[in-house]
């Protein structure tokens, strides 16, 4: 096979400019996801055979400008800066040239090797604009290509474009912006100092002087380390003094307001605009869906259509993927020589890495919405819509989203909180959605409410419960801002993407992309830390107990009650030997251990297990209150949980209160925690939220306790 | 006067900036700068944040971002719709 000689290509371009469905256009199904070092951001790379040439994408996240203030800016420059890629794409989106001119502006100032996609041609030409293409790539410097990714148009023009980039092969001279005298000299100036310092030759001096006018934090810290910065700091000084005289401004300011001059210049030189009448639909519908009166409650009916479909659709598919590894459990277990192995294999892994996929189809259906709803453009409008809200509590509009999804699964809430930028808001939210009631919790509730209250009284105790945890979550957030992540927010200055029909293939592509992310984390951190928590709950064995079931078993079978009693005394002898190994277990020495600590709660060593087994998810509470309570129990008609707790003496209305309280704030299940981890990037901020959590279901619980044992 | 000042509808020109460092320079990126004209379009239903449209854009800023915006209104307050008869001699695209 003929070896490829590989052009390494960066596509960069404004937010919703078409970049990902060119990208997806260009690379098809060769493409893989990572991310990008040290930051969440997540990196799309994809390649094609093209002519002679293995051509690489690296799609970079959608940005406006090139400054340092938001993660997605700085990885975008530092990987034009520091990967030095061959050739670097910039896609315009072509009905909306002139903002999208000002990234490109910025490019040429890094003197890269540029290559521009005018991409929604087919919109341009639908809407009647006409843009002089080559007068603009005189002013841009660069080959201009028309493309539209919709249509599968201009595609293999832009890939023979690149080639001649890279080849070196263009006809085309590079342009230069030129700016205000006093700002240019100074310009001028500096990087001709700049260019003394070799050690800076990897960079463009003539950007470095650009941005140590504009004050660029990155940039000042980097130069700041040469012995040329002494002479560069004179220049930097005078040049604010003389704009400042000149302009009664800062360099910073008539650079920016430059760059937009040469803009303004070169679409009135290169653009016509048709003189359209019609209101867009962006307009029309914005009139309905952001309109005083109605834009809230239809933000309620979107979340609320996507929840229920997330959940109403998912359901049954959970619920069949629950029956296909129990089914599968059933088929391995007898194939499997040794009792030990069968443990491990089928109550371990099976069922432990099968109950964290069966959340699979929920966490595709709710992507496949989210992503529906942020390629439509729907998401910037939603966030505006409730940020008044948010903003209150320290948090940002985007914020919502994440925290209804928690009510459902804490897992894919914490994934979407990647739609927010700035790195404090992103931690906020993902700390409080675990107090965002999960779906695993309402197992524990409709027990602990239906056994104590009546019917009517029990759903008011649950809706009190998920209101406590929204509560709660709010002010947490409200404390967290003011205290550790206080320093950066994002400044809400966002625009509102007009309307467009997202492609189907990016919103799966998408919703893949997080399916993936998820199943690959139940292969490693969950599959471990369900083993450990399957090793904790069985070990050590207790040797009494071996042969115990089967005694037990051989004198049911030789009575002679009919065949129904015997069954359920197999059942409950069964039980009643696993009761008794859990307590033999680490896990029940730990409940006893810990009983002095539960004690004020309420709690007995009991429910200690419970809540320690429940870490592998949250409704294995239930399971294991099932089989501990069961434990001494001999000779009852009735095994029911329900009744069983009801007759307990050590349990009351006050301790199943705040074991619903305990239950609703307590560390989520080891498959969020994973996921945060993943998420936030590092243990400590883990251990300090486990700590937060632990401390305050310990005083609301112990609150809950008390209060209801003097009300109650 | 300040844009968070402006009521829907109001049309104004950005005569310059207060605010410092990152809402300063994301704003300048956003290409609120000197000369800028632009449309309030609306508030959000709780009253912040608001919308402008300008070349193209709808763009929505908090009242303590726009607080940090100069402006001079220009022209008749409209009735909050992005084209206004005004529109077509300042602005591209939709």
């Amino acid at each position: 096979m003929a070896s490829f000689q590989e052009i390494r290509v960066a596509l960069a371009g404004n937010p919703n400019c078409g970049k990902s469905s060119l990208f997806n256009g260009l690379t098809g199904a060769r493409q893989k996801v990572g991310n990008f070092s040290g930051v969440t951001i997540e990196k799309y790379e994809g390649y094609v055979d093209y002519r002679e040439y293995r051509i690489r994408f690296i799609d970079l996240p959608g940005t406006y400008s090139l400054t340092p203030y938001s993660p997605e800016e700085l990885v975008t420059r530092k990987f034009l800066i520091e990967e030095s890629p061959d050739v670097v794409v910039n896609v315009l989106e072509g009905p909306n040239l002139e903002r999208n001119l000002l990234l490109t502006t910025q490019l040429m100032e890094m003197e890269v090797d540029l290559l521009v996609a005018l991409n929604m041609y087919d919109e341009v030409e639908e809407r009647g604009i006409e843009i002089d293409v080559k007068q603009l790539q005189r002013l841009l410097g660069c080959h201009i290509i028309p493309t539209s990714a919709k249509k599968k148009q201009g595609l293999d023009v832009l890939l023979d474009h690149v080639i001649r980039v890279y080849e070196g092969d263009i006809e085309i001279e590079k342009n230069k912006l030129g700016f205000r005298q006093g700002v240019e000299s100074a310009i001028e100036e500096i990087a001709g100092l700049l260019a003394l310092e070799s050690e800076l030759s990897t960079f463009s001096a003539h950007w470095l002087a650009i941005k140590l006018l504009e004050n660029d934090r990155e940039v000042y810290s980097l130069v700041k380390e040469y012995p040329v910065w002494v002479k560069v700091e004179l220049v930097l000084q005078k040049a604010i003094k003389e704009t400042g005289s000149l302009y009664k401004s800062d360099p910073e300011i008539i650079i920016t307001e430059d760059r937009y001059a040469f803009i303004r210049g070169a679409m009135q030189e290169c653009v016509r605009m048709p003189q359209e009448g019609r209101v867009s639909l962006t307009d029309h519908v914005d009139r309905i869906v952001l309109n005083r009166v109605l834009g809230l409650p239809i933000f309620f009916c979107i979340v609320w259509l996507i929840f229920h479909m997330t959940f109403t659709l998912g359901t049954p598919l959970m619920e069949g993927l629950d029956f296909l590894f129990g089914s599968f459990a059933a088929v391995v277990s007898p194939l499997l020589p040794n009792d030990t192995l069968r443990s491990v294999i089928v109550d371990g892994i099976i069922a432990g890495v099968g109950g964290v996929l069966i959340f699979l189809p929920n966490i595709i259906l709710l992507f496949l919405g989210l992503s529906f709803l942020e390629a439509s453009g729907y998401m910037a409008r939603a966030a505006f819509v409730v940020d008044k809200v948010m903003h209150r509590f320290g948090l940002h509009g985007k914020s919502f989203i994440p925290m209804i999804t928690g009510f459902g699964c804490s897992i894919p809430a914490i994934m979407a909180t990647r739609t927010l930028k700035s790195r404090s808001d992103r931690l906020a939210t993902i700390m409080i959605i675990p107090f965002m009631s999960c779906g695993a919790k309402l197992p524990v509730y409709i027990l602990l409410a239906g056994a104590f209250f009546k019917p009517a009284v029990a759903a008011n105790v649950m809706f009190g419960i998920y209101m406590l945890g929204v509560i709660i979550g709010l002010f947490s957030a409200l404390i967290m801002k003011k205290t550790f992540l206080k320093s950066e927010s994002e400044p809400f200055v966002m625009e509102l993407p007009p309307y467009r029909w997202p492609t189907l293939t990016s919103v799966f592509f998408q919703s893949n992309i997080k399916a993936m992310m998820y199943v690959r984390k139940a292969g490693t951190v969950i599959l471990f830390a369900v083993l450990l928590i399957w090793v904790v709950s069985n070990y050590p064995r207790n040797s009494a107990l071996d042969g115990a079931l089967e005694k037990q078993v051989a004198a049911i079978e030789l009575s002679d009650a009919p065949l129904v009693e015997k069954q359920a005394a197999i059942i409950e002898a069964g039980d009643r030997v696993n009761a008794r190994q859990l307590e033999y277990s680490i896990a029940g020495r730990a409940g006893k251990l810990m009983e002095p600590l539960i004690r004020p709660l309420g709690f007995d060593w009991r429910i200690g297990v419970a809540l320690v087994t429940g870490l592998a998810a949250k409704e294995v509470v239930v399971s294991t209150m099932g089989t501990i309570y069961s434990l001494g129990k001999t000779g009852e008609s009735s095994s029911e949980l329900k009744t069983i707790l009801k007759n307990d003496p050590a349990f009351g209305k006050a301790t199943a209160l705040s074991l619903m309280v305990f239950v609703l704030l307590y560390i989520p299940c080891v498959a969020a925690v994973g996921v945060m981890r993943k998420e936030i990037g590092n243990w400590q901020a883990i251990v300090l939220y486990s700590s937060y959590s632990m401390t305050v279901a310990w005083i609301f619980s112990f609150i809950t306790y008390r209060l209801a044992q003097w009300v109650v | 006067m300040l844009l968070s000042e402006l009521k829907v509808g109001d049309k104004a020109e950005v005569t310059g900036l207060l605010v410092e460092s990152a809402v300063r320079r994301r704003i300048l990126d956003m290409g609120l700068i000197k000369g800028t004209r632009f449309k309030v379009l609306r508030v959000a239903p709780l009253g912040d944040p608001v919308e402008i449209f300008f070349k193209g854009m709808y763009l929505t800023l908090r009242k303590s971002e726009a607080a940090g915006v100069l402006v001079t209104k220009i022209g008749e307050s409209g009735d909050g719709e992005p084209m206004g008869g005004q529109r077509r001699r300042w602005k591209f695209g939709s």
